[in-house]
């Protein structure tokens, strides 16, 4: 007891500074006692839970088995009707239908064949697809998104109308399941979807929808033209990236009308697809107003006419080996020395600035 | 039975070694299964198998790993065969160099799986 009344008549006499830091510090270790307990038990909670859930996926291995290798010449054995109808049972309970659906996407997704046949006849069979449905409808936003992978994985094309409705859903994440849904089950035509998105397609949707489409066999029907006339700017960027990729030349009309388009990242990547087409049409229409476009509009189409030039070019070249913008005067001369050896060589000789002479320098052994 | 031949199956999914189990089975094999890649190096040390079947990606020792053990420090001649998933093409190549025999991409067929084992086994 002599201790204690020590260590109170220590505190009491200390500063209060002192005191305080005897406080806080008594304070820290009891938190971090209750850490150590809380963590302590949430371990031995989760390994308890891995043993039940390997124990259950050890019983519905077995079930699926038997469901898989029952052989019958009727359509459904007597056999698989126990098995559906336990499961039916089972799925009742959502730990279970958790642990039941993940055998069957871990299955789904490692075989091919009968089998990944009969994995996706026993998830209607036993009701999971009526489960994953009424997912669609939740209130939490990551329970519609795993709803919409779950269709999409099981390919459940019955539920387009269910999953079209989350089209311009406030989360994004949910957008993308919803998007990946229609073009994995539907393919192109499954990108009609772009006439009803109000939101923004980011580019990391962009490019996974890019993914899928580079996977499918047929990418015919795909309306690129009715896109770049969307009002929603990301649809358009989009479909600009589409009529690259498949070359589309049917587009090109359409395209030319974008080189005027409100936004500047629009009218740029319009110029760039216009290149790879090989458009000369939007060259003269460019040449045009060059002058009056932004810096970026005259660097892409510098670069384009890199890929569309032509000897009567030559003059509207020359005016440029001098501009200030770096991009504009390399593009320039690297145009020149194609069209007019002479006259480029000849500039190597006129000018006295070191910075340009580097420039020529290098577009000469280049 | 006890000229069945022995078939060592190294994969973590075990909902996936237990269909190949029965369906390797049911053409005669003995499978000895295996769920990462050090368990099936012990069986195949215990079991000299006549195949060898192995995912690519396994917890503790992969099946890079399997191939380069069975042919650098046991010297066995045993065709493997190897599962990669898709996007795997460089690791499958690397497996080539080591020394595997055959390779299958995720989702694999049984069927399919059941016919070049036969071959491979003629």
């Amino acid at each position: 007891m002599s201790i204690y009344h020590d260590l109170i008549d220590y505190l009491k006499e200390s500063p209060l500074i002192i005191q305080i830091l005897w406080i806080m510090t008594g304070l820290f270790i009891i938190i971090i006692i209750f850490l150590i307990f809380r963590l302590r038990s949430l371990r031995k909670g989760l390994r308890s839970k891995g043993r039940t859930i390997a124990l259950y996926e050890k019983k519905y291995e077995a079930y699926l088995l038997n469901y898989l290798y029952s052989e019958s010449d009727e359509e459904i054995s007597a056999s698989q009707k126990v098995i559906i109808s336990q499961l039916k049972k089972s799925t009742k309970d959502p730990f279970i239908r958790k642990i039941l659906l993940s055998l069957l996407v871990k299955l789904k997704q490692e075989v091919s064949g009968e089998i990944s046949d009969s994995v996706q006849r026993l998830y209607f069979q036993i009701g999971l697809v009526d489960y994953a449905v009424a997912r669609l409808y939740h209130k939490k936003w990551y329970v519609i998104a795993k709803g919409i992978r779950e269709l999409n994985q099981f390919q459940v094309k019955a539920a387009h109308d269910d999953v079209m409705m989350h089209i311009n859903h406030p989360r994004r994440e949910v957008r993308k399941e919803m998007q990946l849904y229609m073009v994995n089950l539907f393919h192109a035509e499954g990108l009609n979807f772009l006439a009803q998105l109000e939101m923004q397609l980011s580019e990391w949707d962009q490019i996974q929808l890019l993914r899928v489409l580079q996977q499918l066999e047929n990418q015919e029907n795909l309306n690129i033209k009715s896109w770049l006339k969307s009002n929603n700017h990301s649809i358009v960027c989009f479909a600009l990236k589409l009529a690259e990729i498949y070359s589309d030349i049917e587009s090109i009309d359409e395209i030319l009308k974008l080189l005027h388009h409100i936004e500047q990242r629009i009218r740029v990547e319009s110029i760039r697809v216009l290149s790879v087409l090989n458009a000369v049409q939007a060259k003269y229409i460019l040449k045009a107003d060059i002058e009056s476009r932004s810096t970026e509009e005259q660097i892409a189409f510098f670069a384009m006419m890199e890929n569309l030039f032509d000897v009567s070019d030559e003059s509207f070249i020359s005016a440029y080996v001098d501009h200030p913008v770096f991009e504009i005067k390399v593009s320039a001369l690297k145009i020149l020395k194609v069209i007019n050896r002479a006259k480029f060589d000849a500039l190597k000789t006129e000018s006295t600035d070191p910075h340009f002479l580097r420039i020529i320098t290098f577009i000469e052994k280049n | 039975m006890n000229s069945a031949k022995k078939i060592v199956l190294a994969e973590d999914n075990s909902m996936l070694s237990m269909v190949l189990k029965f369906r390797l089975e049911k053409e005669g094999y003995k499978l000895l299964v295996a769920a990462d890649g050090k368990e099936a190096l012990e069986l195949i040390e215990l079991h000299n198998p006549e195949l060898i079947l192995t995912d690519i990606m396994m917890p503790f020792v992969s099946g890079l790993e399997v191939i380069s053990h069975v042919r650098n420090k046991l010297n066995l001649q045993t065709p493997i065969v190897v599962f990669s998933a898709a996007g795997q093409e460089k690791i499958v190549l690397q497996a080539f160099d080591l020394g595997a025999t055959d390779f299958m991409t995720k989702p694999l067929s049984p069927n399919e799986l059941v016919l070049r084992i036969k071959r491979l086994l003629r």
